[in-house]
């Protein structure tokens, strides 16, 4: 007989039995908690090893700050929660009975104040009256200004759970996707079977446990099978498993969420059971499994009896009472009460006689039991109360009695330091709901079980209500075989295990009436069963309702050992059936995952993927300042020693282009290639302006709609050949212009023969700008191509070589008004060519240029950007109503034309200076007419774009008003209530250099 | 100075080679590449041609095949791309254009994409990291091409032979953060 | 959600987009009332329960525009085809067919 003791092997852990449980007894792993070193064993959880070492009080509770301890063994735990580590690693609210203790560990208690042993904030406990439920509702309503003030920074801080660190993780996270034939959820001997059944096959079979080792309620209950301890079984199977090609199990693995089409998200505690994490291992891996088939083996969590005091450190589930013997060889108490409604009684009671512990009474809320369940509690010793509940339990920090309420209606005192309690079972069917399945209420076994089950999807165990070890065995088997010949593969004949079935009668009881003291329903939100009564009193009857109340099942374990035991209180109170008063849903996840999980690889500047443009290591060389354009890294400026500012860099890199001459990388934006007999058809349907006349050789402005009439993007058309067009877009739309001509081509016009392909990363592409321009390029295009303005006018484009016969594209186009080229080179030239041109300018006075200069210049020329290119403006509103064609079909053209698209009183694009030259002008300012109040009726439209304008020596604007191309010479105010501006400006042409055009024709 | 030749930039000019055990990756820097796509009614002409001139008969859905040096991976609906080495000058863009005049628009994507060759017993794991394609040799083979993307970066992959030896095409632009991606995902394999 | 694209095979929904009704057709712009016919092309929508047939794109994948058959309340697909042969199929072709 195991006895618990101080026998070679265990260290100083006075509840470690002697023998038994699958820890690694040769090891010794050493901890902290809450300061104080304790030893454990490898395979120890935290809980298991707190109780070993005889701790039982592990935390204070959220609302009333009252002592509480380990209640469960599993994920399910309420209540143990703890913080784990230090730093950057420190953990808040992690359930001691899942984290594994490893040599080091540093674990804290958490939410009391100033220790756990004296916490000040237990004095809600005393005012407990005014916190029932909704009392955030009813006690700070009123008045409302002082919930930011003092009411929430009050409640946060006596409310809190954990802290997290303010430190960065300093650990990684990762993510995979796995497919499987068949997804098996659950490694219990339910979940095993399934798996060996399908594995045989040769079909890919996954295997999910959240657990370091599988065997899952078997091996806790040290039953036996096929004549041998369950555990002996187990390792047999996973043995054979772990060795299959076909096979791979994932322990400290939980698949919390079911999502469409047989996807199921899972995510993998790789290294949280390690100090810190190997090198290069990441700590947490989220999984995303497509399974052809699922067996779901998830078991089912045990249910607390509502009673007083059900809460007190030392008050445990039967199950986890046997785990903690079974599986881990603690004992979490020496002298026991069992509280039951059901036949597991008995194995609790059987299971602590082994272990050593004095089994005080086995008491029985049936009036009627087995013989079978007699006869065990009399071998035990242990008295027999039949008909009788627990009241209520003495004690402070630690239960050291109960109240027994007996069926002759006497009350009782029984001396005792553990009470092992259990309401029957609950099935872990959230994974069943998470498509929005409804479960069905089981009157004999008491509990929900699944619904209509998500396809593919099927169940095996204590999930289906099979609790008893024989029938997981019977069930998983041939659940194996039925997914996996679902899945395509001849099932093999596997001969099923053999273990015996317990009895699982189970009869109602949910609460102990007139309880003594506080009687917890969901004791991590600290809920209690008067709660209920109370929501039930004012209204709250509905499920939903109910939990919204009182808060019932929100807490982070989302209530699974609270839910039932609610709905069937609330039942009760109204007089309905359990399944009347409502059912129970889950959401994922299933249990908490982590935000560093759910980002993986994709945080900090790795959030989303970068790319880098052709010449981007010689911006960096030159000091260039870069600005983020969608994913792209684009130059923004090149700022030059003795430079002070950003705005001095760019009035040089203007002046520069204005009077020499600048290079640009434009290699960002969108590039498209049409080829087909039907393309210059098709852009003329895409484009509002007409693009069949364009001759080959020649390129155009050109701009798109959306179908509304609003436009999409803008850019310029190329025609290479007679059925070849070139066209580019903005950097921010190439990939939705593409998504759209595709969707054109495919879906509105199949019939036209037209390819479209993405060009703009084959080509690195500069623009050359400035009245020096022609002159630079001279130096680098190879003498047979003529790009004097006679053989090479404005809108000219042509196929040309560079550099001794590398292959180019030249367009003479001009975004700053000055004469100005578009050259572009094979991607891998580049770099290359941005250095030969930067050379080559030396003698012009050359400089490059960023986005910043770019957008001053054309300001200045009034073309319109994105600030003008918003979603909401028409052709019309930015001064391009006159390209609009009024004779083809195009995207646009109907809704384009519609009354109030097409309304003078729209605002339109009109340029601005301000009045006195020495102010700043600010985009976002709104325009009312000069002494007008700044309401919202006298909005006459905004400023879009604004600059600092070297060329006109002051600053100078974009905007959309009202009727603004008619208003020239009026002044308005531009009102900027979020900056606190309210400049006069006058309305002026927005075209503030070289109105009439000339330098860009040369 | 003035018309001295311009020297190719390396797309991968950050990268380090990676040989480990179980586990290579190694750039394919010299390759030719054009895109090509039916012209409407002109599939089985542009089938035709290919066999005439590269013994290959083209794959009609997702597939590589390889004829006379190239490689022909299918790039989506009626498109594929050729790709082959860069050397003796071939030229890929010009070459189809000559031997699918008329049946076949082609398109110049030498540097517009990149090759990454990735090989070794560990590649399948590491590429489950970001690829959400069924990878497992019996669900993908050599000569099997998938269109997705890896940790959210577009590619086309298709497998080589059974090490496995896989390639990924993808736009130039993302060289550095795709590379980042692979090693960060390497790195659990000693890399 | 996987869409089981007829070039890819079964992918999952984060390579797809989304883009409405695949029941409206485009209305001739010529038509006297051509005003109205874009309006409700452009704006009106049923919202029926039960199946939808909805216009998918691949794009991170093919590039395919595709025509999917699903049920919106069960997310079941019971049909994917490509938009292209569905539109060739609805329309008399104008040209030499494919
Ligand atoms: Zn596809």
């Amino acid at each position: 007989m195991a006895t618990p003791g101080q026998g070679s092997g265990t260290g100083s852990q006075p509840n470690r039995l002697e023998t038994g449980g699958l820890v690694d007894r040769s090891r010794i792993v050493r901890f902290t908690f809450d300061g104080k070193t304790y030893t454990g064993h490898p395979g120890d959880t935290l809980a298991s090893a707190l109780i070993a070492n005889g701790v039982s009080l592990t935390g204070r509770s959220f609302k009333y700050h009252r002592p509480r301890g380990i209640l469960s063994a599993g994920s399910e735990e309420p209540n143990a929660l703890v913080e784990l580590r230090e730093g950057a690693r420190r953990e808040p609210n992690t359930r001691a009975t899942v984290a594994e203790v490893f040599d080091g560990l540093v674990a804290r208690s958490q939410n009391r104040w100033p220790s756990l042993d004296f916490d000040v904030m237990a004095v809600n406990s005393l005012l407990s009256p005014i916190f029932v439920a909704g009392f955030y509702y009813k006690t700070f309503m009123w008045p409302s200004a002082l919930w930011e003030k003092l009411y929430e920074p009050a409640i946060r801080r006596a409310a809190g759970l954990g802290r997290a660190s303010d430190e960065a993780d300093p650990d990684t996270y990762d993510k995979a996707t796995a497919f499987a034939d068949v997804l098996v959820i659950g490694g219990g001997t339910a979940g095993l079977a399934a798996a060996l059944a399908a594995a045989r096959t040769n079909a890919r079979v996954i295997l999910v446990d959240e657990n370091a080792t599988l065997g899952g309620r078997g091996v806790d209950d040290g039953a036996d099978i096929n004549g041998n301890p369950a555990h002996e079984w187990v390792r047999t199977v996973e043995a054979e498993l772990s060795s299959a090609p076909n096979v791979r199990i994932l322990r400290r693995t939980t698949a919390f969420g079911t999502y469409d089409g047989g996807t199921y998200g899972a995510v993998e505690r790789v290294s949280d059971h390690l100090a810190v994490a190997a090198q290069g291992v990441p700590r947490q891996r989220l999984w995303r499994i497509v399974a052809k088939e699922t067996v779901l083996a998830s078991g089912a969590t045990e249910r607390p009896v509502v009673f007083g005091g059900n809460d007190r450190p030392g008050v445990m589930l039967a199950g986890a009472v046997r785990t903690y013997i079974n599986r881990f060889g603690v004992l979490p108490g020496r002298r026991a009460v069992v509280f039951t409604n059901n036949d597991y009684g008995a194995s609790t009671v059987a299971a602590l006689k082994r272990a050593g512990a004095e089994v005080v009474a086995l008491v029985d809320s049936r009036a009627q039991i087995s013989d079978e369940v007699k006869r065990i509690a009399s071998e035990a010793g242990a008295r027999l109360l039949l008909g009788a509940v627990v009241t209520g339990t003495l004690g402070k920090k630690r239960v050291t009695g109960v109240t027994i309420h007996t069926r002759t209606g006497e009350e009782e005192r029984l001396d005792c330091d553990l009470v092992a309690m259990s309401g029957g079972w609950n099935p872990n069917i959230q994974l069943t709901t998470h498509l929005g399945s409804k479960p069905t209420w089981n009157d004999k076994l008491l509990c929900f079980l699944p619904g209509t089950l998500p396809h593919g999807m099927s169940l095996a165990g204590a999930v289906a209500g099979d609790f008893t070890l024989g029938k997981t065995l019977v069930g998983g088997t041939s659940a194996g075989s039925a997914a996996v010949t679902a899945a395509g593969y001849a099932a093999v004949s596997v001969p099923v295990p053999k273990a015996a079935d317990e009895s699982d009668a189970v009869a109602p009881l949910w609460r102990v009436k007139s309880p003594n003291g506080k009687a917890f329903v969901d004791q991590q939100n600290d809920v209690t069963e008067s709660d209920i009564e109370l929501a039930e009193r004012e209204g709250f009857r509905a499920v939903e309702h109910l939990k919204r109340y009182t808060t019932l099942g929100m807490a982070t374990d989302q209530g699974r050992t609270a839910n039932v035991n609610a709905l069937a209180i609330m039942a009760e109170i109204t007089g309905r059936t359990i399944p009347q008063t409502g059912i129970t849903v889950a959401r994922p996840p299933y249990t908490p995952v982590s935000l560093g999980t759910l980002a993986g690889h994709h945080r900090e500047k790795h959030f989303k993927p970068t790319r880098l443009p052709p010449s981007y290591r010689w911006a960096k060389e030159n000091g260039c300042v870069f600005v983020e354009t969608g994913l792209w890294l684009r130059p923004s400026y090149f700022p030059r020693p003795g430079e002070k500012d950003w705005l001095e860099t760019v009035k040089r890199e203007v002046t520069t282009v204005r009077n020499a001459v600048g290079i640009c990388d434009v290699s960002t934006l969108g590039k498209v290639d049409l080829q087909g007999a039907d393309t210059a058809a098709f852009l003329d349907r895409i484009y509002m302006n007409g693009l069949k006349t364009l001759p080959i050789g020649k390129c155009r402005y050109g701009g798109m709609l959306r179908e509304d009439g609003i436009l999409m993007d803008d850019g310029t058309v190329a025609r290479l050949g007679e059925n070849h067009y070139f066209i580019t877009t903005t950097t921010a739309n190439a990939v939705k212009v593409v998504q759209h001509m595709e969707y054109c081509a495919q879906w509105l016009w199949p019939e036209l023969d037209v390819q479209i392909v993405s060009a703009t990363e084959q080509w690195a592409q500069y623009a050359v700008a400035g009245p020096k321009s022609r002159e630079l390029l001279q130096k680098i295009v190879d003498p047979a191509f003529d790009i004097t303005d006679a053989g090479f006018p404005y809108l000219g484009v042509g196929e040309i070589t560079v550099c001794g016969g590398i292959k180019a594209r030249l367009f003479r186009l001009s975004f700053s008004g000055e004469r100005a080229y578009e050259i572009g080179v094979p991607a891998r030239y580049g770099d290359a060519l941005m250095r030969r041109l930067a050379e080559a300018g030396k003698e012009f006075g050359a400089c490059a240029y960023g986005t910043e200069a770019l957008g001053v210049m054309r300001i200045e020329k009034g073309h319109i950007s994105g600030p003008e290119l918003n979603g909401t403006t028409t052709p019309r509103d930015v001064g391009l109503g006159g390209m609009v064609s009024t004779k083809k079909d195009f995207i646009g053209h109907v809704l384009g034309k519609r009354p109030g698209l097409v309304d003078p009183e729209r605002p339109a694009l009109i340029g601005f200076r301000p009045l006195d030259r020495s102010q700043r002008l600010r985009s976002g300012a709104h325009f009312l007419k000069r002494d007008a109040q700044a309401t919202a009726e006298n909005d006459e439209g905004y400023m879009t774009s604004v600059a600092y304008s070297p060329s006109n020596g002051h600053w100078v604007g974009l905007g959309l008003l009202k009727r603004g191309p008619e208003r020239i010479g009026e002044i308005v105010r531009a009102y900027d209530p979020v900056r606190g501006g309210d400049t006069l400006v006058e309305v002026v042409s927005p075209v503030f250099v070289d109105p009439e055009g000339v330098r860009v024709r040369g | 100075m003035a018309n001295q030749t311009l020297l190719a930039t390396s797309a991968f000019l950050h990268w380090k080679p990676v040989k480990a055990l179980n586990f290579t990756v190694e750039p394919r820097e010299t390759l030719t590449m054009a895109s090509f796509a039916a012209a409407k009614g002109k599939k089985d002409a542009l089938a035709a041609a290919i066999r005439a001139a590269y013994g290959a008969d083209l794959p009609k859905g997702s597939g590589r095949v390889e004829g006379n040096g190239i490689a022909f991976v299918w790039a989506g609906p009626d498109q594929w791309l050729a790709i082959a080495e860069r050397k003796d000058g071939r030229d890929l863009e010009s070459e189809l254009k000559a031997a699918l005049s008329g049946i076949a628009s082609v398109v110049d994507q030498s540097d517009g994409r990149v090759v990454v060759r990735i090989s070794g017993s560990d590649a399948r794991a590491i590429l489950a990291k970001g690829i959400p394609v069924d990878l497992d040799a019996r669900a993908f083979k050599p000569g099997n091409v998938a269109i997705t993307h890896a940790s959210h970066i577009g590619v086309i992959l298709w497998q080589i032979d059974d090490k496995p030896t896989y390639e990924v095409a993808l736009f130039r632009s993302y060289v550095d953060s795709f590379a980042h991606w692979l090693l960060d995902s390497a790195a659990e394999y000693g890399v | 959600m996987r869409i089981a694209c007829p070039y890819c095979g079964e992918r999952s929904l984060d390579e797809f987009l989304y883009s409405g009704d695949a029941t409206v057709k485009r209305p001739d712009f010529a038509s006297p009332t051509a005003a109205n016919e874009f309006v409700s092309y452009t704006y009106e929508r049923s919202n029926p329960p039960g199946m939808h047939r909805e216009l998918w794109y691949h794009s991170a994948g093919c590039h395919a525009w595709l025509v999917v058959t699903r049920g919106i309340a069960t997310h079941a697909i019971t049909s994917v085809e490509v938009a292209r042969d569905v539109a060739l199929n609805e329309k008399p072709a104008t040209k030499d067919s494919i």
